[in-house]
């Protein structure tokens, strides 16, 4: 069966299968073979590629593959279909205003049950130094507020919640 | 060695430039005491002091800027002096002032010193008065009722800045006029947060600006040499990324000229210990910008380039002594580059990252530095800086510098959670930057350096997260050999 590694953003539909001297990678209608991975010590290892030896440094926390080879280092996260599925539906029928990257609320700019236009502000947000608005991308309702000021908030955190204007 | 006035010295500050500060202090043979939230209990800077006093505050960052907090722990473990580093209180004359009317050296300039040169309007019209070069401005204080239309009639682009700012806090560039009424309210309200002063100014921009800055160093004697220049034109969000020491921008004769020039500046100041003079340069003429009366984030390049431990002249000078070197001891050795990592992801517009540091391993090597203020299991939040490392190296050129520079950032390995590292390290081989011509919007006009292309690489990060992803290699190991070598009729 096919799965989906996240790499920068980029899903990649992948899957392995058994040869010889190993496995190969199938990606799309690219395959690449022989490919191996020897362990060698906590969070060590040579990844067999093509003929080439690369050593690897690797942590792996749940879904999430922390990669370093050739110099560079990578996030990987492992898409669990069952999961992906499930946090679909738990804001459907619903607007959400997630925040772009982790930080903290400045200040909150509306109060639930209050209509809104597209483009109201909806929350002043600080990261890094630098304050960001954020707005609404369409007309709505607003259901909730999810954090008060002086709050912190990890990326993708769902900050307001709308339900469509009407309901 | 010299007598100093006190053998403890609080550290008010944390990360790596506490634990800087706590070598010195070793080597000085003096007690480190240092004041920590509780957020930073398990970070090595608290680990390494000879002791900690935990402070607390309404956030961890307030912790750290409470006065009477500090003051009180520096009591309390009989510190005679306070380092204050950078950030935080180490630019706050009123906390200077404090410290002294509490019979506790400051390891720092005089709080005359901070106040006229802390405050960027009034350091601008006292470097303007004694004949010095400054961009055009306009000071909003001069005149609140027409600042804006004076800031109008310069131009556009112009750059927002407040008045008691730094670090790139608050400032944004108004390339449109339309916008710099709105670029005035947000840039004010973060002033009023960040420093406690919603004071701003606006300053014509100058495109393609570099950012050369001088070191200094005065004593009570009245005696001010310079360290050198360090350029610190890689910039994003007007925060250094990379630094180096000399400046490849500058000819013998600007270099003297530029020296001589932050030279004068700190003398006509009285100014004492370590100061920064910074200049624009815009290819051919410089002006001031500011003065930093701190120690600097840079620091090292010119340490690398000079061989002299700023921190100990820093201590000396505190501690009443003229300084032990003069201007003809201060030569330079060599080219010295920093790199500062951290936690953001520049694929993102480098927006911070947070996470949980699993693998954590340093490069080395001779003229090597590390200045880090992380430990492997450390959790790093959104609380403070998202600085967690800078990477300094030594080489006799710049070209070998930043080959060195480049192989140290790819040799870096910090699993768990998202840096800059592998941008750095492309910033470091990237033609432009090797031809030294550099400017402060160097990043922004070269996104592909963040967006870092994956391309022949793409395929050996699959592979081996793959191989490392259990649910994938379990449904490759549970199909026959025989049926898999058919392709993907599974699917």
């Amino acid at each position: 069966m096919n799965h989906v590694l996240e790499l920068e953003g980029v899903d990649y539909q992948l899957w392995l299968s058994p040869c010889k001297q190993g496995y190969r990678l199938h990606l799309g209608d690219e395959v690449t073979a022989p490919i191996d991975f020897c362990h060698q010590g906590d969070g060590c290892g040579i990844l067999i590629i093509a003929g080439a030896r690369e050593p690897v440094r690797f942590a792996i926390d749940g879904d999430t593959i922390h990669l370093h080879i050739r110099g560079r280092t990578s996030v990987l996260r492992y898409r669990d279909p069952l999961s992906a599925l499930a946090l679909a539906q738990k804001h459907a029928g619903q607007l959400v205003a997630r925040a772009p990257m982790p930080g903290v609320v400045v200040a909150t700019s509306v109060l639930p049950g209050e209509v809104i236009a597209a483009g109201t502000a909806l929350m002043v947000v600080e990261s890094m130094k630098l304050e960001t608005v954020i707005r609404s991308s369409q007309n709505g309702v607003v259901d909730r507020v999810h954090f008060k000021e002086g709050e912190s908030f990890e990326q993708d955190a769902v900050l307001v919640t709308l339900s469509a204007e009407g309901h | 060695m010299r007598k100093l006035p006190f053998d403890t010295v609080l550290i008010a500050n944390r990360g790596e430039i506490a634990i800087r500060i706590i070598k010195t202090l070793r080597e000085l043979e003096l007690r480190s005491a240092i004041v920590y939230h509780d957020l930073d209990a398990g970070t090595p800077a608290v680990s390494m002091a000879d002791v900690a006093i935990p402070i607390s505050g309404r956030t961890p960052v307030a912790a750290y800027l409470d006065t009477a907090q500090i003051i009180a722990a520096a009591h309390e473990v009989n510190a005679g002096a306070i380092h204050p580093g950078y950030g935080f209180l180490s630019e706050n004359a009123e906390f200077a002032r404090k410290v002294l009317e509490a019979g506790i050296v400051f390891i720092g300039p005089t709080p005359e010193n901070i106040e006229l040169m802390g405050d960027k309007i009034r350091a601008r019209k006292f470097v303007q008065r004694n004949g010095f070069p400054v961009a055009r401005s306009a000071i909003e204080e001069d005149d609140p009722a027409t600042f804006i239309s004076r800031a109008r009639s310069i131009g556009a682009p112009l750059l927002v800045k407040p008045s008691a700012g730094g670090g790139g806090k608050g400032m944004r560039i108004v390339r449109d006029l339309d916008a710099l009424e709105h670029a005035i309210v947000q840039a004010r309200s973060e002033a009023q947060r960040y420093f406690g002063d919603a004071r701003l100014y606006v300053e014509r921009y100058v495109e393609k600006p570099r950012h050369i800055e001088v070191q200094v160093l005065g004593d009570s004697f009245g005696n001010v040499i310079h360290l050198f220049e360090r350029e610190c034109s890689v910039q994003r969000r007007f925060q250094k990324v990379i630094e180096e020491a000399p400046s490849p921008a500058l000819s013998l004769e600007l270099r003297e000229k530029i020296c001589e020039t932050a030279v004068n500046i700190a003398r006509s100041a009285n100014y004492r210990n370590a100061g920064t003079v910074e200049f624009i340069f815009d290819g051919s003429g410089f002006y001031f910008l500011e003065m930093n009366t701190r120690l600097q984030v840079e620091h090292p390049v010119t340490e690398m380039i000079t061989g002299i431990d700023l921190v100990a002249e820093q201590v000396y000078v505190t501690g009443g002594h003229e300084l032990r070197l003069s201007q003809s001891d201060i030569v330079l050795a060599g080219h010295a580059i920093e790199a500062r990592v951290y936690a953001e992801a520049p694929a993102r517009g480098f927006a911070p990252t947070t996470g949980k540091v699993l693998v954590l391993d340093y490069p080395g090597g001779p003229g090597v530095r590390i200045d880090s203020g992380i430990l492997q299991g450390q959790q790093i939040t959104t609380a403070f800086d998202s600085m967690l490392a800078k990477v300094i190296v030594h080489s006799p050129t710049r070209t070998e510098a930043a080959l060195k520079a480049e192989r140290a950032m790819q040799e870096l390995v910090l699993l768990g959670c998202e840096t800059n590292a592998s941008f750095l390290a492309r910033v470091l081989a990237d033609e432009q930057f090797l031809s030294g011509q550099v400017h402060t919007g160097y990043l922004d006009e070269n996104p592909h350096l963040a967006a870092g292309e994956f391309a022949s690489d793409l395929s050996a990060f699959l592979a081996a997260a793959a191989l490392l992803t259990r649910p994938v290699r379990d449904s490759a190991d549970a199909v026959p050999e025989l049926h898999a070598s058919l392709g993907s009729w599974r699917n």
